[in-house]
């Protein structure tokens, strides 16, 4: 119990918000005190981003009751929830890149002079407001799409301080930042939470929940499971709570049979973004890629299926040089990238479950210059059955879908031309357990079929589980390689941190 | 009863929503073409006979040839192409200007006029990445000096006059021909092109892998579809259908000049919006655009036999082209595509 | 090092004044080469002949900086004046000015509540409201031009009261003044560059947005209704149909902006500048007819500048997209040649 709670900052009686379709909140009750950080989680589609986004004022048409600092309110736009102190810090960047920082920052109360902007005070008090999130040596002028994803992000986080909030809402704060910047970020939780500032914090990582929160909140299916004391929960008794089942074997010990050598890179280089990188990947082999943000991993990745190009060095495939000029080549060959930006690269959101799910196979069933749809329904059929895509409804807009079912229509584009080398880029970023699981099946299947798999992935329980053998990169460098057994998370973080002791590859 | 059985019922009633709008979003413009049928008929017994709809249809034969090149564009996500105008009146003076060779040489050397501004912007939009709307404009601009520079200004005519020249004639006739009896050489080109661009759209490749550019630029990118080659293609291939149109225009006109085919830009992207494609690209069809050339040249039809006069026409052409649009906006809006 | 970063420096500043750039040398060009280019007759034309464009650029900038497109315009400009000639007949110039920007107004209020709340694309209501209001001049004027009986004002207007400066162009320069002041120097006026910049987040940090598109749409029409009716006023007369077979007052001013540096995309742009490159655009019009060249090559010309930043733009985003993430550290491996020798 935190002796700060003085009083609840925020309550809300059974309020629900429907959609086309679904009622995405369900008559939820949630409640948040003053200096108290109170984590909610919940899979994908479980509700939790609506009814953040119910707090945020981006609904008029919701029902129920909600209550801050005792008096009633309707939050029915979002000026209303900024005048009632409320600010949020969103999971995708709310950033205008082609405006400077201190206008980010300052958005909607610029200081003024007269009826004119006051420039000085603009800067300066920009940055005041960067200081306090370590970013004191970024000048405020500049456009924000000159800096980098994790400073954007940090930015972000200053821009909803500088309103002093009394309640503030964070939605995945950490997903784009280092180690470092992710324990900069704790110590200010707890520092706004010691000046009595009401937090709810939205994660999927249970670690970063048992290290700032006071109570958890479960939500499933739009309504909400239970509100509990974090010393009364354990992780395995949340995911419980979260997916309605007990999941006491999360990863399961696979038998890997580890054919020829499938794909084997040698020297390769894309200036400025990694340099005489060398690996090798078997056939029916899970190779993971381990690298802190900015390492090169993706760079690597999109080089090798050819959708960046390569300055130097050799890619051989099944011992066969690899001479792709472009991604349709190399998808030829069978070397598939799945992009990590599931909405602005992977799925074109506004088309259907089966027009994305086949894109990959138009070259493949073009014949004679026309293409023939005939056998387009079994392999959908299979791939909505494989996946358990929901709902198995191919005409469905992909837009419409929730983010983990997304994920899976993204994965089995690929799955349907089954590739010889896949290269996954954060395949379960920002998906629930469930779609988790079942990606992970459809992993170890390929892989087990004698594909290769390079599996790319920040979320270690996932990649030390998955892979057979890990290799490092830091700073654009592949720094080592580690067999299994030889690995664990603690060992793959020290060495991507550049404190850990290798076998050179070369 | 239990919510979540309501949930699937609501879901179930919205997905049959959803196909009926979808439908509606695709074919919906010949609901328009029958009320507008239905509201001639009414109005005017002369407006329901073989010949009238000769003159409709003849008269949108143009615009169909060009609409149904451009739609292409369209559909990869483009928007459209300014430089429309340039290239009919230039494909149609080079056409005037080799009448002399042979009127095979004549049209060969027209379509290739057009295709070559399409070549280019083809490899400056497809490979380069410029902003569609403002490079065709500018190329707009080039092409319209070069023009008139070229010929000072003056309009050309094809030789008619002259004993032994049938190509002349035969130019001058392209747009009054009629094929097979009593078919207009125009509108069997507009329909073939019409079956040529619903089949390229929906039954190839090039089609189905323009509709995920159209759809997500960056995922079909990332899909491993040729972006610039397909993006360049959809460029071409409007500019070809627009060069056949600009010959026909020319013919038309019995004259070449830097002025043909003003105004049809718009009047393009005006007929494909109204048969179904979204600027944003990926939606809509081949067929659909003619459903569009069809609406526009009814409701010209049709005001004329009630006598509105070519300024009122204007003013509700806009008004339905607005509506209709928003309409159609709304629905998709509704299936929670929104893409206006 | 510092190498890099001084050049990068430069190209930065070279790109975001490059507008100014452009227009000092076809100035230096034309005052070199040209006869009968550089003397105060000749150059106050040069702005005579600039305002019209300056004054629709003012909004059309504005409705850009908000991510739209306003096709209107082109329509709009002719309404204003049209009417402010139909109109003085009876009803004298105040009444008429004052109405005819008042009706381009209108005009533009619909177009933002179609953008706004219809949810419309504004390509496609500009483009239907540019047919409608064609039609009504149409209408209005039967399709032919007409002329006042009052001459005297358009003998004041476009008159060299003070050098360089004919009171229309005074107001025009007033009025890009004042807008550009009001976009950059005000709280509000900022708020255009967000909502184009980024919707979503305008909107959550408190922006009425759909009040703003309106307004941008607003601002737009009547600054091109005010353009217009001031031009017609200068010569007396209007014509319904304004560069239809030509290239129409639409095209230069899209052309301008566009050189000028204002972002199809929406989020950046400046008044000023799109001003300028108008000016610019004018002066090179002016500079090629001092060699008697035709129309065509003004045409072709002003083309040939479109392209080409076009293109310099389209080449800039392709190089800058291939370096974005490159790593300073190994760039330097690069220069020491070090990373080979592994």
């Amino acid at each position: 119990m935190g002796e700060n709670k003085s009083g609840l900052a925020l309550s809300m009686n059974h309020v629900s918000k429907r959609y086309p379709g679904t009622l995405a909140v369900d008559g939820v009750d949630f409640e948040v005190c003053s200096g108290e950080v109170h984590a909610l989680i919940g899979e994908n589609g479980a509700g939790k981003s609506t009814l953040m986004k119910m707090i945020a004022g981006s609904f008029s048409d919701y029902t129920g009751e909600i209550c801050i600092n005792g008096k009633e309110v309707r939050l029915s736009s979002p000026s209303i929830a900024k005048e009632n102190g409320i600010e949020m810090i969103y999971q995708e960047l709310s950033l205008a890149l082609s405006l400077s920082i201190a206008e980010n920052v300052l958005v909607g109360n610029l200081p003024t002079k007269g009826i004119f902007v006051d420039r000085k005070a603009m800067v300066e008090r920009t940055r005041d407001r960067l200081k306090r999130v370590g970013l004191e040596h970024l000048d405020p002028l500049m456009p924000v799409k000159d800096i980098s994803q994790h400073e954007a992000q940090l930015v972000e986080i200053a821009k909803a301080l500088g309103n002093n909030p009394c309640i503030l809402v964070m939605d995945e704060p950490t997903s784009a930042l280092s180690r470092e910047e992710v324990e900069r970020l704790f110590k200010i939780i707890d520092s706004l939470k010691k000046q009595g500032l009401a937090i709810i914090y939205i994660s999927h990582h249970l670690p970063e929940i048992f290290r700032v929160a006071d109570r958890v909140t479960v939500m499933r299916d739009g309504k909400r499971v239970g509100t509990y004391e974090i010393e009364e929960v354990n992780a395995g008794k949340l995911v419980e709570l979260m997916v309605g089942r007990s999941v006491s074997e999360f990863y399961s010990s696979r038998s890997t049979h580890l054919g020829e050598e499938m794909l084997r890179a040698e020297h390769l280089s894309r200036y400025g973004f990694f340099h005489d990188v060398s690996f090798n990947v078997r056939a029916g082999e899970i190779l993971g890629l381990y690298g802190l943000a900015g390492a090169g991993r993706s760079e690597l990745g999109r080089s090798i299926c050819g959708a960046d190009p390569i300055d130097e060095g050799e890619i051989h495939l099944k011992g066969q040089k690899l001479a792709h000029k472009n991604m349709g080549q190399a998808l030829e060959a069978g070397v598939a990238y799945l992009t990590e930006n599931r909405k602005t690269q992977g799925l074109a959101l506004r088309l259907t479950v089966g027009e994305n799910a086949l894109a990959a196979l138009i070259p493949k069933h073009t014949k004679n210059f026309f293409y023939s749809g005939k056998d387009d329904k079994p392999v959908l059929d299979r791939l909505i059955s494989d996946l358990q895509i929901y709902p198995p409804d191919p005409s469905r807009t992909v837009g419409n879908l929730s983010g983990g079912n997304q994920q899976k229509v993204l994965l089995s584009k690929w799955l349907s031309i089954s590739p010889k080398v896949l290269i996954l880029d954060e395949p379960t970023r920002g998906v629930d357990i469930g779609a988790k699981m079942i990606i992970h099946q459809a992993i170890e299947k390929l892989a087990g079929q004698g594909n290769a798999v390079i599996l790319i992935s920040s979320d270690l329980p996932e990649l030390v589980a998955m892979s057979d053998r890990v290799v490092i990169m830091r700073k654009g460098h592949l720094i080592g390689e580690m067999n299994k057994g030889e690995f664990n998370e603690e060992t793959v973080l020290l060495a991507a941190n550049g404190e850990g002791g290798f076998v050179n590859v070369n | 009863m239990s919510t979540e059985n309501m949930s699937t019922k609501l879901d179930r009633r919205s997905s049959k929503h959803a196909k009926w709008n979808l439908w509606l979003n695709k074919f919906g413009v010949y609901f328009m073409v029958i009320l507008f049928i239905a509201f001639g008929t009414l109005i005017s017994d002369k407006f329901l006979t073989v010949s009238n709809f000769m003159n409709i249809i003849q008269a949108v034969a143009m615009l169909g040839i060009v609409a149904v090149g451009v739609s292409f564009i369209t559909y990869s996500g483009h928007f459209a192409d300014m430089s429309v105008p340039v290239i009919m009146a230039f494909s149609g003076i080079i056409a005037v200007g080799a009448v002399k060779y042979g009127i095979v040489i004549s049209i060969l050397l027209g379509i290739a006029a057009g295709l070559s501004i399409g070549l280019v912007n083809a490899f400056v939009i497809g490979k380069l990445r410029a902003n569609p709307i403002i490079w065709t404009l500018a190329v707009a601009f080039v092409m319209n000096g070069f023009i008139r520079w070229a010929y000072s200004g003056n309009q050309i005519y094809p030789d008619v006059e002259s004993k032994g020249n049938v190509a002349g004639q035969i130019f001058v006739n392209l747009s009054r021909m009629n094929v097979f009896g009593s078919l207009p050489l125009m509108v069997l080109v507009m329909f073939i092109v019409v079956i040529i661009g619903q089949i390229l759209l929906t039954k190839t490749k090039f089609g189905l892998q323009l509709k995920l550019i159209g759809s997500n630029y960056e995922a079909a990118k990332m899909t491993g579809v040729n972006v610039s080659r397909t993006v360049g293609l959809a460029f071409i291939l409007s500019s070809v259908t627009t060069s056949i149109g600009g010959i026909f225009l020319t013919s038309l006109a019995k004259v070449g000049a830097y002025y043909n085919g003003i105004g049809y830009d718009f009047n393009a992207v005006t007929a494909i919006v109204l048969g179904g494609m979204t600027l944003a690209g990926g939606r809509g069809n081949a067929i659909g655009v003619l459903g569009g050339v069809f609406t526009l040249g009814l409701l010209s039809n049709i005001m004329t036999l009630i006598g509105v006069d070519t300024f009122s026409q204007a003013i509700v052409k806009g008004i339905i082209f607005i509506i209709v649009v928003g309409i159609n906006a709304k629905s998709l809006r509704k299936l929670g595509r929104d893409d206006a | 090092m510092l190498n890099i970063i001084r050049s990068k420096n430069i190209s930065k500043w070279i790109d975001n004044n490059r507008i100014y750039l452009i227009f000092i040398v076809v100035f230096l060009l034309a005052t070199a080469f040209a006869p009968n280019f550089f003397n105060l007759f000749n150059l106050t034309n040069i702005l005579r002949g600039a305002s019209l464009g300056m004054m629709v650029a003012i909004g059309f900038t504005i409705v850009m900086i908000c991510g739209h497109m306003d096709l209107s315009v082109a329509s709009t400009l002719n309404l204003g004046a049209i009417l402010v000639i139909g109109m003085q007949p009876r009803f004298g110039w105040t009444v008429s000015l004052i109405a005819a920007v008042l009706a381009g107004g209108i005009v533009g209020i619909i177009n933002g509540l179609l953008v706004a709340k219809a949810k419309i694309h504004s390509f496609i209501v500009t483009l239907g409201t540019m047919t409608i209001v064609q039609g009504i001049i149409y209408m209005y004027s039967h399709g032919s031009s007409i002329n006042v009986t009052d001459f005297a004002l358009a003998d004041w207007i476009d008159k060299a009261v003070i050098p360089l400066l004919p009171p229309r162009v005074l107001i025009t320069v007033i009025a890009v003044a004042l807008f550009e002041v009001f976009l950059t120097r005000t709280p509000y006026g900022k708020g255009f560059y967000m909502v184009g910049g980024n919707k979503e987040t305008a909107w959550l940090a408190g922006f009425n947005t759909d009040r703003y598109l309106i307004n941008a749409f607003t601002i737009s029409a009547l600054m091109a209704a005010l353009g217009g009716a001031l031009f017609s006023i200068s010569i007396s007369s209007a014509v319904p149909n304004m560069g239809e077979k030509g290239v129409s007052p639409l095209m230069i001013v899209l052309a301008a902006t566009i050189i000028g540096g204002t972002s199809m995309a929406g989020g950046k742009g400046s008044i000023v500048k799109s001003a300028v490159a108008v000016i610019a655009l004018g002066t090179l019009f002016n500079g090629l007819n001092c060699f008697g060249t035709g129309y065509e090559v003004q045409i072709f010309a002003s083309g040939l500048v479109l392209a080409i930043v076009v293109l310099y733009e389209a080449f800039a985003l392709y190089k800058q997209d291939r370096l974005r993430g490159q790593r300073p550290e190994l760039l330097k491996e690069l220069e020491d040649g070090r990373f080979k020798k592994i």
